[in-house]
Order: C-alpha cells, then structure tokens, then sequence
C-alpha cells in the first residue's frame, strides 16, 4: 500500500526526467551550460515556488493568486523609483513596503478564499486577472494622471503611462556590492542566496510547529480540525498572507538578480509555472513540501531550457519545442486536477 | 430564478447609456455606433449563446470554450482548404466544424465528466494546455492553399488568415437595411435569431427538459433512472458545437480567422456576458446570453473611441477586462452566498 | 457531590419551523457522570452540539435558554470557546486527522514545544517537541489502559483504536471540566467498552464531570449517578441511580402510546421477491454491515433503527448510491447495484428522505415532477406523431396529473405552481405520485412522514397502504417512526449498529422493540 503511493509521487518526475534526457541529447548543447541555466532559473523561481505549498497544506489547492505578490513587489519598485530613492536605501524601502502589502492584500485575498470554499482555485485565477488588470489600469493611466511623476525617466513621452521597460540597475548594484558569485555569465548575489535559504528553511520549520500540525489538520479535515477547536478561517487567513508575503521576496529576489523590469508582462503566467513546478516535482494538489519544490523547479526548468533548443535543433523549427513546453506547463496542471479530483471522489462513496 | 434585472444589469446598463452620452459630447457619429453595436452583438452573440447548453446541465461555465473555437478554425481552414466561397462557403464551413466539434466535445466531456463539482478549474486549463497541442497541429498540418501559409520562411499556416476572397462579411452584407444613416444588418441578426431559436426549441425537446432537470438536481435525476453522465457528455458537446459555429460567425465578422493563441481570449468574455445578463450560473436563458451580449459587446465598442480621444488606447481593453473578472468573481461570491441559503 | 459545574435552563432550539429543543432544564454536578438518552430525533446530539459550540447551532439560528457554566452565565458561540471554557467532546464519528500520527491527534493544538529561539515565539511559531509528544502520549494511553504504538497513522489503526485515541486526546486536557461523550462505545467491544468504564470512573473521581450518550442500557445502569431520558425534545423522565432499571429507561426512550393496527395483516405464501446477501452499504454515518434479509412479495417491510444505525443504507445502496459489498437478488436475478436505470427497470424504486435534495425538482412545476421518472425514465406518454415522431402526449400527462392531484388531495394552485412552494406533507405526495406513475413492483420509501404535517401523515400512510393492495407493489418502508411502521407494516426489521437485530411482527411490545434497537439481549435486563 505504502510504496504504491510512492509510485504514484513518482511518475510524473521520472516522465520529466525521461523527456529532459531525449531533449539533452537532440539540443545538442554541453552539460555544462544546461547547468548554468538550471541553476540560475531555480535561483531566480524557487521562492514562487514555495509560496505554493502553505495553500496545498490547508487544503486550499494551488493559490493561483501569487501572481499578486508579484505584481505588489512590481509596484513597489517603480513607485520607489518614482520617489528617486536609489541604491541601498531604495531596495530596503521596497523590500519593507512589499512584503506589508503584500500580507495587508494576502489578509484581503484569504478572506474572500474563505468566502468561495470549495472553489479556491478556480477563484484565485479570475482574482489574479483581475489584479492584473487594476495593476495596468494603476501604471498605464494612473501614472500621469492621478498619480504625480517625480521621476521623467519612468513615464512615456506622452507624459501618461510606465514605460514598458524600467531599469533596476541601482538597486542591483547594491546587492552585487555585496559579495557574489558567478554561474556562467550571470552574476549572483550572496545575499539573495542566503534569502533562499532562509525562506526554504522558513517553510520547513513552519511546518513543524503547533501552527503548522493546525494548518496541516484544517487541510485534511477541515470540517474534524473545526470540531478539535481549531479556528480553520483563521488558519486560512494565515495562510494566504504568508502566500502573497512569499511570492512578494520571490518576485524581489527575481528581480534584484535580473536587474531590469518588463512593466506590463514580467509577472504573467509566473503563478502557472510556478504551480507546473512544484507539480513536476512530485506534489499532488493536496500534497505538498520542500522537497518537492526544489526538485520541481530544476525538472521543469530543465525541461524549459532544453525543449525550444531540441525543437530548433530537430525539425528546425524552435516554435515546435515552445509549444511543447507550455503544453507541459498547462497539461501537468491539468493532468494533476483530474488524477486529484478522481481520487477525491474515490474516497468519497 | 427569474429573468427580472437586477442590480448588476442596472449598473451595467447605466454604465453604457453614460458612455453613449459621452461619446455624443465627443462629437461621435451615434448613428454608426449604433450599426456597429449590431454587428459586435451579433458577431459574440452565438459564442455567448456555447455557455448556455453546460449551465443549464449543471456542468457550470464552460471556461473551456477553446475546445468548440478550435473545431470552428479547423471547420473553416477545411473550407479555405476545399475554396468555399460565399454564402454556401460560409455554411459549408459550419458543417465542417461540427464533425470536430463533436469528437473533440467528446473527449472534452469525457474529462469534465471525471471532475464534477470543480468543472471550472479543470476547464480553464484544459483550454490552456490544448492549445499548444493545436499550435503544434497548425504547424505541421498539410494544408496547401497559398494564402492560408506563412508567404515565406517559416512553417505551418499563418497566424490570421484573410477570408476576403471565401466567405468574408458574407452574412454582414445580407439584407442590410438602412434607416438614414442607421444601417441595420438584418441578414446577421436573422442568423443570429435562428441559432437562438434552434437553443430555445431544444430546451423544449425531452433531451433538452432532461438536461435542465439534471441541472437543477442531479440525485433526483439518478434516482428517477436517468444516466447523468450521458446528459452530461450531450450538453458538453452541444456547448463545444455551439462554440465552434460561435467562431465562424465571429471570423466572417471580422474578417480573418485567427489560429494560435487566439482561441483562449475568447472563453473569459463569453463567460462575463452571460453572467451580465443576469444568469448567475445555474440557470440560464437566451434572454441573459442575448441582452448580456449586447451590453457588454456595447460598452467595448463605446469605450475604444473615446478611450482614445482621452489618449489612453489601451485603456478601453483594460477597463473591458476589469469589468470580464470581476463580473466573474461577483458571480462566485454570489453563488456561495445563494449556496448557504 | 459539590456545586452544579453545568446548568441549563428552558433551552429551546428550533431547525427552520421544527422545534427540536423544548423547555430542556438539567443540572450537572461536578464528579458527576450524567446519562442522556432518548431515540433519535430526541434532541440529545443538538442538545450536545450547542454545549459545544457546533457551528451548525450559530448556523440555524442559535438558540434560546440560559446555560451556567460553572455558576457564570454563558454564551457558546464556537468550538473554540467551549474548549477555552473546558469543554471537551467526543464524537461518534471520529475527530481524528487520518494523516496523522496517534502522538500527533492526541496532542493537536496542545503541542509541547522546543524554545529554539528563546521566548520571541510563542507557541503557535515554536519548534514542536516530537519526542516529548509521543511520550506525553504514551503515558495517557497507558493511563487508559490500551497499548499502541502511537507513531502509527490514525488511519491505518483498528476503529477500536481510534476510539481510545480520540478518548485519550479528551483525557490528556488538564484543564478538561466538562467532558461530552456521543456514543463512545457504540464500535467498542464488551472488553473495551469495560475499559472505558473504568477510565470514565476514574476521571469523574478526579473532579471532571461527564455526560454520557449510549444507546446501551446496561452501560447507563453500570456508570452513571443520574440519568435524563428526552423525547421529542423534551425532558420526559430524570432517574438517581438507586432507580435506574433498563425496562423503564427502555419504555421511556419509546414512548407509550399504541395506536390500534389499521392494517388488517393478510396472510399469504411467502415467495421473496427481493434477497439481500451480505449486503454492505459504506454510507457515510449510515453503515450497513452484512444485511441478510428476504423481502416477501406483496408485503410491507417496515425498517427501523436509531438514527445513523442503518436504516436508509439498505435503499440507498440498492439505488447505488453509495458503494456496496455482498449481492443482491430480485426475483431471482442478480441486481447490478451500479446501473441505476436497469435496477428501476426491473421494478425497483426508490422514494428518498431528503426530498429537497434528492426527491423534487423544487424549481419546476407539479405537472413536471409528478411524471418526471415516468416519463424520462420509463418512456411513458409517448404517442407517435405523424406515424414515427415521438412527441409528449399532453393531453394524457393532463389527465394523470389532474387525477392524481384529487386521488392524494395535494393541495395547490394548479399544476404549474412550482413544488417549492408546496407544504412537506404536498411535496411527499407529489413523490408519490410520481411513484406511482413508475408502477414499481418494490418501492423503498425512505421516511415517508418527516416534516410533514399530521393530516397528510394520515394520507400518505393510507397510500402507501393502498398502493401496495391496488398494486400489489411490495414496500419497504424505511422510518424512525415505529407507531406508522407498525400501523402499516407486515413485518418491521429493526437494525442496530449497522446489523439486523430482529425482525419483528407489528404486534411486537414496546419493550421487545427497545432491546432490539438498542442491541440489548432481553434476558440481560432482568
């Protein structure tokens, strides 16, 4: 019984892993620079990544609402920018103001979760679109309008609207300032590094805390949690915010390594690659940990890396290998809702 | 569950009229956005009407309308394939979208079916993740007709094909009457009329009864003998059908058929409208989808020129979109709380 | 004996317009084992639910009364106020996360913890003390008398175990004042439920005051100091010790009141029509075990039990709706339980209890229900127009419904008026109505008289007589209502946890009929 259910966790990494080998060897590129990528994506993805699995654990499924963590630490950086706070100082505000709002929106977004039981995932997508939206409403028509511009640099010519493009050059520099490492061309702060290290370990001790066995019994049982005395909107709540708080430093830690910011597309799809990962890793939409999520993002992005150059190298053609690989992207969630929901009903009669 | 409007529809309706008013402080020419409020309604109307079939089965909203759209593209790259032109080109494109839309309604409703109670998820990204598998098949179908390929270069066919010389504006152009300088597209609306009327006489037939009963009480149903997956499969593909006709009145609207990613930003609208016009997702009649349809496809039409004259272009796209989700979200919330009742 | 650590005075709680609570008064001694019992529909789990803050009380509409809590007067509102205020419970259905360890559940949100970090944290956010847990554990299971490894998953030990789990997470509360039991013995064997007993006694010495729910007589007479039978709501008896006698507490539980039998029994060969071998429902708090049971032609079969013990598993299962074990035969045949549309083809029908959920189409009209299983399910009222063409005979379906509606007396505007708007005792005869049309030879009801009011009771029990004579349709007739199964029953099969007791004539005592839902021996009550 028990290794059957092993084998069940492990089918879908071993397929990533099988398809991550026929594309090695038809991209035709060294070792050496597929790792260079590997390591460098996961570096950059691996907190989104982890803000999904507090959600899973409650048994809210995947909290496609990341994407708003992402987008507050988006905003941050360019409404600091806007103030001319540069360098150290600059990062430092944005880093604070972020991670408050985003636990001020996760309070928000795990609330009206708590309103839509049953149906969180599907809620927290049209909530995250929906975020989207208000978020190009803010920087397309608000700047210049509603919102005064200190710094010309940001805005369009026409005096309205974020430029698509907006250097982060200041703050990374501070961050590289700091000690770093080199993986192939890119350049790699310390700093961020230790970040991930703590946030991993964050979510490791959380869950051997008295608030991670609630957060773990709210998620099997929600209803059995309740009657121990447990108060499962609260942990709910709690939840989310820690979520929206997460995917925050990890759309900062992205950015801070990339050291530029696409306004308008930097953040879209990040929460469905994010949820592919941590699926490709090995979890289910009930079950989730570390594990999990640092195998996950390394299987997927390998993937990534290799299926355009396979494509290109194949059937000359590198659109061939795009498509297959957003059709892993979504076809894994996809794959992973129907196998969950039948084993749901399973138990049920 | 009346069709009564309720506050949404007053809002929304408001919304509108503010924005025709504005528009003729602008110095628009009304008359022409009236003619073209027709065509818009019309041309989403049928991929409005694809929610009804799902919804009234109890199968929730069919997020998942890519599947039927795709069935439609390949229905009409068929008839581009064959040189169908005009009317009969048109309907022959039609037909050749429902072999598809029946296999692949089939395959849709096979899943669907193993996910009850959480249909919308599964949907949304059945959507996503078929689409890069049609991409691929876009790409490497045998299609030989020059005009449909990439002119140079690359592979597979292009990305909008032009339908000026098939069946292009076949329907906008039939019966058209005009009133001053209304032009009021008959041919188009009386198309319109007869997909509407084909929906409202099948929710009369015993299928279509049975459908809306299951809808309403699925363990009632069951235990009266009636095999609800089997109803369940009937209304999915009736839905992906629906959608795939939906596709080709909208490409002959506009012109062009759009392959690709085009597909996916259809279902979020098409929800929206039907959620506008009042059904709030376990019941819904032609009335919701007709009158959803036009307020919604109307305040699109309005707000691009005046987005415009304000120097915001892309403000009207973005405000459409927030009124899309957040309709959608409102219905959500609004189900829960019908739920707890 | 000391103070009253718990009183309740004129508690009153209604479900919409049913009044499940009336007037309830009872005081609880601090030390003090405190039975209640009564049959279902007593009101003993709403009474324990709102002394636990059960979300399902504040959810319909909280309740009236005033409750003291230790001399103070309270308010419960949630679970988590019953736990800070030192109420604990145990359910009959376990509150155990399968997932986790037995260590894990007993010490769920009472965790020791490691301070790693010194006192910043509070308990919530320090590191959790796993070994200290388990040996926590280890000692109250130990104290209870039960031996398990308690790093094993709750959902891989015996239902047994998981009972002593559940006990000992009650137990392990220091602060435990109040303890509520729901029919903790009821999955116990003798041994076991011995076991418990004893711990029962002994937390009761150390202060900690218990109500005790159990359908099991003897257990009542074994450990409790007072006894307080409900019926329908109210207190109707309040037993010490020195007069608890299991006869009594048995006729108080039943009720007195025999109406004369209306049916005439009619005596005829016995050719089962429909056999049950084995036959094992996993309904979720109504588990069938192992049902062996023939249903005879043309007759009546009355089912009975207290509530969650079985009796709504053997119909819903047949209709397969939940998933079953064992075999089942209809005249001879084997019946694939799965494939519903078959099994009421081969005259098998079922009337549901839930009948906003599962027996109307609340949004459509009277003429739509009545036919509804006819028509779809059995093509009836198809005529052929133009010589090939179904189509719905209208005038037909006019005729029946409008013949139905005088034949039952439903009492509404018109055929059109939508069901919802009906009254429980219309809406069960617009079920029968339905039922009849199907013309099965075996129809389940499922009870056929909740929320109805009396004069339609009348009604619908003369149906279903009738039906079964004009018909010749067998019935079995599953209800907690004894009087009207045994008015109209010719046998009355009476379950208990789960398994046939006995199978009684209607002219069975009262009391015959409370051992047999309590599961009691007879000869052990005297």
């Amino acid at each position: 019984m028990i290794k059957k259910v092993q084998r069940d966790e492990l089918i879908v990494p071993v397929t990533f892993i099988l398809f991550s080998i026929i594309c090695f060897f038809l991209s035709g590129i060294s070792f050496l620079f597929l790792a260079e990528q590997v390591s460098l994506r996961f570096i950059r993805n691996i907190i989104l990544v982890l803000a999904l699995i507090f959600p899973i654990m409650a048994g809210m499924g995947l909290n496609f609402a990341v994407v708003i963590g992402t987008m507050i630490t988006q905003a941050c950086f360019i409404i600091v920018l806007n103030f001319n706070i540069t360098g150290g100082k600059g990062a430092g505000t944005v880093l604070i103001v972020s991670l408050a709002a985003a636990a001020g929106v996760g309070y928000i977004i795990g609330r009206l979760l708590n309103k839509v039981r049953g149906r969180e995932m599907v809620t927290s997508i049209v909530v995250g679109f929906l975020a989207n939206y208000i978020y190009q409403l803010i920087f397309v028509a608000g700047f210049g309008t509603v919102i005064h511009v200190f710094n010309k640099k940001l805005v369009l010519s026409t005096g309205i609207g974020v430029k698509n493009m907006v250097d982060l050059k200041t703050f990374k520099e501070v961050f590289d300032n700091l000690g770093v490492f080199s993986i192939g061309e890119a350049k790699v702060s310390m700093l961020l590094l230790a970040m991930i290290l703590v946030c991993g370990s964050f979510v490791f001790y959380l869950m051997h805390t008295p608030l991670g066995q609630k957060i773990k019994a709210v998620g099997m049982s929600e209803e059995k949690a309740a009657n121990i005395g447990i108060d499962t909107d609260r942990v709910r709540i709690i939840v989310i915010v820690l979520s929206t708080v997460f995917a925050a430093l990890g759309q900062f830690v992205y950015l801070q390594n990339i050291g530029s910011l696409n306004v308008y597309t930097e953040h879209l799809d990040t929460e469905k690659f994010a949820c592919a990962a941590l699926l490709a890793g090995g979890a289910s939409i009930r079950k989730a940990g570390v594990k999990n999520a640092f195998i996950g993002v390394v299987l997927l992005h390998t993937l990534f890396v290799l299926s355009p150059l396979a494509g290109r190298n194949t059937f000359a053609n590198a659109s061939l290998g795009e498509y297959f690989r957003s059709f892993v992207a979504y076809g894994i969630i996809a794959f992973a809702l129907v196998v969950n929901l039948r084993l749901e009903q399973k138990e049920e009669s | 569950m009346d069709s009564k409007i309720k506050l949404p529809q007053i809002i929304i309706t408001v919304f509108m009229i503010a924005l025709f008013v504005l528009a003729a402080f602008l110095d628009m020419d009304i008359p022409e956005l009236v003619s073209g409020s027709f065509t818009k309604f019309v041309m989403n109307g049928v991929l409005v009407l694809a929610m009804i079939p799902m919804i009234n089965a109890g199968v929730g909203m069919n997020f998942g309308l890519p599947v039927g759209i795709v069935a439609g593209l390949l229905g009409m790259c068929m008839a581009i394939q064959l040189r169908m032109t005009g009317i009969s080109g048109f309907l022959g494109a039609v037909l050749l979208s429902v072999i598809p839309a029946v296999i692949l309604g089939m395959v849709y409703a096979k899943i669907l079916n193993m996910v009850k109670g959480k249909e919308d998820i599964a949907a949304i990204f059945i959507g996503y993740s078929f689409i890069p598998i049609m991409n691929f098949v876009w790409t490497v179908i045998p299609f030989t007709n020059r005009e449909m390929l990439y002119p140079v270069g690359a592979e597979g066919l292009r990305p909008k094909i032009s339908l000026e010389k098939y069946f292009g504006n076949v329907l906008n152009e039939l019966l058209v009457l005009r009133i001053g300088k209304l032009s009021v597209p008959l041919g188009l609306l009386c198309a319109y009329a007869v997909v509407c009327l084909f929906v409202y006489l099948f929710f009369r037939t015993k299928s279509g009864t049975v459908m809306l009963a299951v809808g309403e009480n699925e363990k009632f149903c069951q235990l009266s003998g009636i095999r609800i997956d089997n109803v369940r499969t009937m209304a999915i593909v009736l839905s992906t059908v629906i959608g795939a006709v939906g596709i080709c009145v909208y490409a002959q609207t506009y012109g062009f058929v759009e392959l690709y990613n085009a597909p996916l930003s259809h279902s979020f609208p098409a929800v929206s409208a039907i959620l506008i016009g009042g059904c709030i997702g376990k019941r819904a009649k032609i009335f919701h989808a007709v009158l959803g349809t036009y307020l919604y496809q109307t305040i699109y039409l309005l707000s691009a020129p005046i987005a415009n004259a304000i120097l915001i272009p892309q403000m009207s796209e973005i405000v459409r979109m927030i009124i899309t989700n957040g309709i959608i979200l409102y219905a959500f919330l609004k189900q829960e709380r019908r739920k707890q009742q | 004996m000391g103070e009253y650590v718990l009183e309740v005075r004129n508690l009153e709680k209604y479900y919409g317009q049913n009044k499940v609570l009336d007037n309830v008064n009872l005081s609880v001694r601090k030390g003090e084992i405190y039975g209640l019992i009564g049959a279902n529909g007593s009101g003993k789990s709403t009474f324990m639910n709102i002394l636990f803050g059960n979300s399902v009380i504040s959810g319909t509409g909280g309740y009236k009364g005033e409750i003291l809590f230790e001399g103070k007067s309270v308010q419960i509102r949630s679970t988590t106020e019953a736990i800070r205020r030192g109420i604990g419970m145990i359910y009959q259905e376990f509150m155990l996360i399968p997932e986790m360890t037995v260590a894990e559940n007993i010490k769920l949100t009472r965790e020791n913890t490691k301070n790693i970090f010194g006192k910043i944290l509070k308990h919530n956010l320090s590191f959790v003390d796993r070994k200290m847990d388990e040996k926590e554990a280890e000692g109250v299971l130990e104290q209870l008398g039960f031996e398990i490894d308690n790093t094993y998953l709750v959902k891989n030990i015996s239902v047994n175990a998981k009972q002593f789990v559940e006990i000992a997470r009650e137990v392990n509360r220091e602060d435990i004042k109040l303890l509520l039991l729901d029919e903790p013995t009821a999955v116990l064997n003798d041994e076991d439920a011995g076991k418990l007993m004893r711990v029962l006694k002994e937390l009761a010495q150390k202060g900690t005051s218990i109500i005790f729910c159990t359908h099991r007589l003897h257990e009542i007479c074994e450990v409790c100091d007072h006894v307080t039978v409900l019926r329908d709501g109210r207190v109707v008896s309040d037993y010490e010790k020195e007069d608890l006698d299991m006869r009594t507490l048995a006729k108080d539980m039943i009720g007195y009141d025999v109406a004369a039998v209306k049916k005439q029994h009619k005596n005829q060969e016995k050719k089962e029509i429909l056999t049950f071998q084995d036959f094992s429902v996993h309904m979720p708090g109504e588990f069938l075990d192992r049902l062996n049971l023939d249903v005879y032609q043309g007759e009546i079969l009355g089912l009975t039990s207290l509530s969650g013990h079985g009796k709504l598993a053997a119909g819903y299962g047949v209709m397969g709706q939940f998933s079953v074990t064992g075999s089942l035969f209809c005249e001879g045949g084997k019946v694939d339980v799965k494939d519903v549309r078959k099994t009421i083809a081969k005259g098998i029908f079922l009337l549901p209890d839930d009948r906003k959920n599962m027996g109307l189409l609340l949004e459509h009209s009277v003429r739509d229900n009545i036919i509804f299983s006819g028509y779809y399910g059995r093509n009836l009222f198809q005529k052929k127009a133009g010589g090939f063409f179904p189509v719905k005979d209208k005038k037909e379906i006019e005729r029946y419904v409008q013949e139905q509606i005088e034949k039952l007396d439903i009492k509404c505007e018109s055929p059109d008026q939508k069901v919802k708007e009906l009254s429980g005792g219309n809406q069960q005869k617009v079920c029968i109505a339905r039922a009849v049309l199907v013309a099965p030879k075996i129809l389940f009801v499922m009870e056929p008289t909740r929320g109805v009011d009396i004069g339609a009771k009348e009604k619908i029990l003369d149906m279903l007589v009738q039906i079964n004579r004009e018909h010749g349709t067998t019935i079995v007739a599953a209800s907690s209502e004894l009087e009207e199964l045994k008015r109209i029953s010719d046998r009355i099969a009476v379950l208990c946890e789960g398994k046939l007791s006995c199978i009684l004539p209607p002219e069975a005592s009262d009391e015959e009929f409370a051992f047999a839902f309590t599961g009691e021996e007879e000869e052990d009550g005297q």
